[in-house]
């Protein structure tokens, strides 16, 4: 049975690399309550960023995983100053209007900046190639995605259950006014919190670029997938992102090898059936999660 | 006193612009062709190429004295892939911006949704890139033409090409959706047609649409008993097919692989060598395929412009400008039902040899390219396509009666 454990390997490698995005997606609703639209085309940005660094530039793959996601950084923390600031306090209907415009205003840019055409970035040499793993070749760079989805998930725990930063930022997702009056600068977590989740959606995008074509749609096709992602494992929640996105790669990797026929059907049937039996997601805690 | 003199500037200004406006009014409004293409979200490269190929064409129209001595004038719309905003875009362009024709098209569900609309606009149409054989088939009018390869056209070229293989087992990967499904339905028909001892396999593969990841797929067909696969997968997936394929030695198995739409330039180009050498590979048109005075001035100006070789969408969209110039020249006038009247039956020189938009379903006669992928080209940085094939646009296209297309 050679077909599974690459079938396994591929759901960890596309799970994990959903992961990545989902969880930056959830922080931002857990802590800001915003559900932001426009994290797929951060995502995006971090994927061509990448590409201009490693194939423009002629820079390692290395550097580029440094330096991309500080650049989407900073433009995170431009939006949140100048637009995003507006809205903390109303409906989490008017974060979804507005972070869907910049949605689509980054869309634009980069196929004004980049063009349309399609794209390639080559994985470092380090990681090119394929290796004999349970009985099929994968590619090298699809363990490194395993890998450093691990240490990221791996590191998120750590910094939530285990620092500072991570307790203030689970205070002030509790009750924002009740960390302010124990003297939390609670505008700076929320920038703070909002520029992670826009790193973290930018490490998914440099990781994706050596393994994914770049083209100007490709957020908006791995938000479809996170949103999935989000309702299967709850909204807001941490150990639910990672459930959803390990759902989601086994029902790709699984789904695609073995009932073909029902590919597309297979991830809305896990929501459907999500939401039935769990309104809130998995790992979701009701209204106020 | 400074009240008349501003008095004396608003007059003078109101007389230069009626003196403007009488000036222009002398000479004759240009021609405007409407554009419908993709031009936003993840197939926006096609749209990008279609307005290129439609630049070169109107640039050089106009600077020979234009279509009956009128400038040509373009205006696009985005069809965002999808019907219903092709069909508001059509009525757009028709009503508001008052075009005398349209080209465009990227998409089969588009086609198959837009061209029933198109008689009531009482303008034609010529489809550049979608490939459904409907709209020249049992959705055919009187106002709709493709100057562009169809899938049923290119299928009976891909079922020649895979009978002069020893593959017996045949199988499928394709997106799903019309597309993909048609593909595979036409190839197995004209295969079994030409050479009844293959076997259609029933374990058939359609990913997603913009699926990201084919690996799952990919393994299948491995694992199957498949000795022949049909590949119509295209665009940004074709690329991540083939990194993914090649990650999984899908192509070093022994295995006839035929892409339906790999020698697509922008694909080659986005691939490089990572195309593998050795597989089938079929474009609607390829630039290397046409030795003519046209297809060389096409393919050195677009190079020129672009710094690549010209992708078929390209050439369908600067093909079917030159339709139009030749149809309104013919018909005397840019009304609409004199103009599709007129393309009817027309035969015109094209960069892909002489082109007939045949009477009884309006498809242009034009020839499918197949070749096999061989070694980098030295200057365009892309595969070569060695043991081309260029066939006979009639040859392989459906008969009248087969079309279902009554006009």
């Amino acid at each position: 049975m050679s077909g599974i454990g690459a079938a396994l390997l591929n759901s960890l490698d596309i799970g994990l690399l959903l992961f990545i995005i989902a969880v930056g997606l959830n922080i931002i609703f857990g802590v800001l309550n915003i559900i932001n639209f426009a994290h797929g085309a951060l995502y995006m940005l971090g994927a061509y960023l990448a590409f201009t660094l490693i194939n423009l530039a002629g820079m390692p793959f290395w550097a580029a995983l440094l330096l991309a996601p500080i650049g989407v950084v900073i433009l995170a923390v431009i939006i949140d100053r100048v637009l995003l600031r507006f809205i903390y306090s109303r409906d989490v209907a008017d974060s979804l209007l507005l972070t869907f415009a910049i949605l689509l205003m980054i869309n634009e840019s980069v196929r004004m900046i980049w063009g349309s055409g399609i794209h390639v970035v080559q994985p470092p040499d380090l990681l090119s190639g394929s290796v004999q793993l349970l009985g099929s070749s994968v590619a090298t760079y699809s363990l490194f995605v395993i890998v450093i989805g691990l240490l990221l998930l791996a590191g998120l725990w750590y910094l939530f259950n285990r620092t500072r930063i991570g307790r203030i930022m689970r205070a002030a997702a509790l009750d924002r006014d009740m960390a302010e009056a124990l003297c939390i600068n609670t505008r700076l977590v929320v920038t703070g919190v909002f520029a992670f989740g826009a790193w973290l959606a930018a490490v998914g995008g440099v990781m994706a670029a050596p393994m994914r074509a770049l083209d100007p749609g490709m957020g908006d096709k791995i938000i479809i997938e996170s949103f999935i992602v989000v309702v299967i494992g709850g909204l807001g929640s941490f150990p639910g992102a990672l459930i959803g996105a390990l759902i989601l790669g086994l029902i790709h990797g699984f789904g695609g090898r073995y009932l073909p026929e029902v590919n597309m059907l297979l991830p809305f049937v896990g929501m459907a059936l999500v939401l039935l039996f769990k309104p809130h997601g998995i790992m979701g805690k009701g209204a106020n999660a | 006193m400074k009240n008349v003199s501003i008095k004396n500037f608003l007059v003078a200004m109101t007389a230069a612009a009626t003196l403007g406006t009488a000036g222009t009014s002398y000479a004759e409004d240009p021609i405007r062709i409407g554009g419908m293409y993709i031009l936003s979200g993840s197939a926006a490269t096609y749209g990008e190429f279609a307005q290129r190929g439609i630049d070169l064409a109107v640039g050089e129209i106009n600077s020979s004295g234009g279509i009956l001595g009128r400038q040509v004038e373009m205006i696009y719309e985005d069809t965002q892939g999808k019907a219903s905003v092709a069909i508001q875009a059509a009525r757009k362009l028709a009503y508001s911006e008052g075009v005398d024709a349209l080209v465009g098209l990227d998409s089969s569900g588009v086609a198959q949704g837009l061209v029933p609309t198109i008689p009531a606009l009482q303008k034609p149409l010529i489809i550049t890139h979608a490939a459904t054989p409907d709209v020249t088939g049992n959705l055919c009018n009187a106002f709709t033409y493709r100057i562009s390869v169809n899938v049923a056209q290119n299928m009976k070229a891909a079922a020649l090409v895979a009978s002069e293989t020893d593959a017996t087992n045949w199988t499928t990967i394709g997106p799903d959706y019309a597309f993909g499904h048609q593909s595979w339905e036409f190839f197995g028909n004209y295969l079994k047609d030409i050479k009844p001892d293959v076997n259609l396999m029933s374990e058939t593969n359609f990913p997603r649409f913009g699926a990201e990841d084919f690996t799952p797929f990919i393994d299948r067909v491995m694992d199957s008993d498949a000795e022949g696969v049909l590949i119509s997968v295209w665009g940004g997936d074709l690329v991540n097919f083939i990194r993914q394929a090649n990650n999984r030695g899908f192509f070093e198995k022994d295995l006839e692989v035929m892409f339906t739409v790999g020698a697509a330039t922008e694909v080659l180009t986005a691939l490089g060598d990572e195309m593998p050498e050795g597989v089938h590979l079929s474009t609607r048109y390829w630039y290397e395929a046409y030795d003519n005075d046209m297809n060389a001035r096409f393919v050195k100006a677009y190079l020129d412009a672009y710094g690549n070789p010209p992708s078929y969408n390209a050439q369908g969209a600067y093909a079917a400008i030159y339709a139009y110039k030749q149809a309104m020249e013919a018909a005397g006038t840019t009304d609409g039902p004199a103009v599709a009247k007129a393309l009817s039956g027309m035969t015109m020189e094209s960069q892909n040899g002489t082109v007939t938009f045949r009477k009884g379903d309006n498809q242009a006669m034009v020839s499918p390219n197949w070749g096999v992928s061989g070694p980098m080209h030295p200057e365009h940085g892309i595969r070569t396509l060695t043991n081309l094939q260029i066939f006979d646009g009639e040859e392989v296209a459906r008969t009248i009666e087969e079309t279902g297309c009554k006009l």
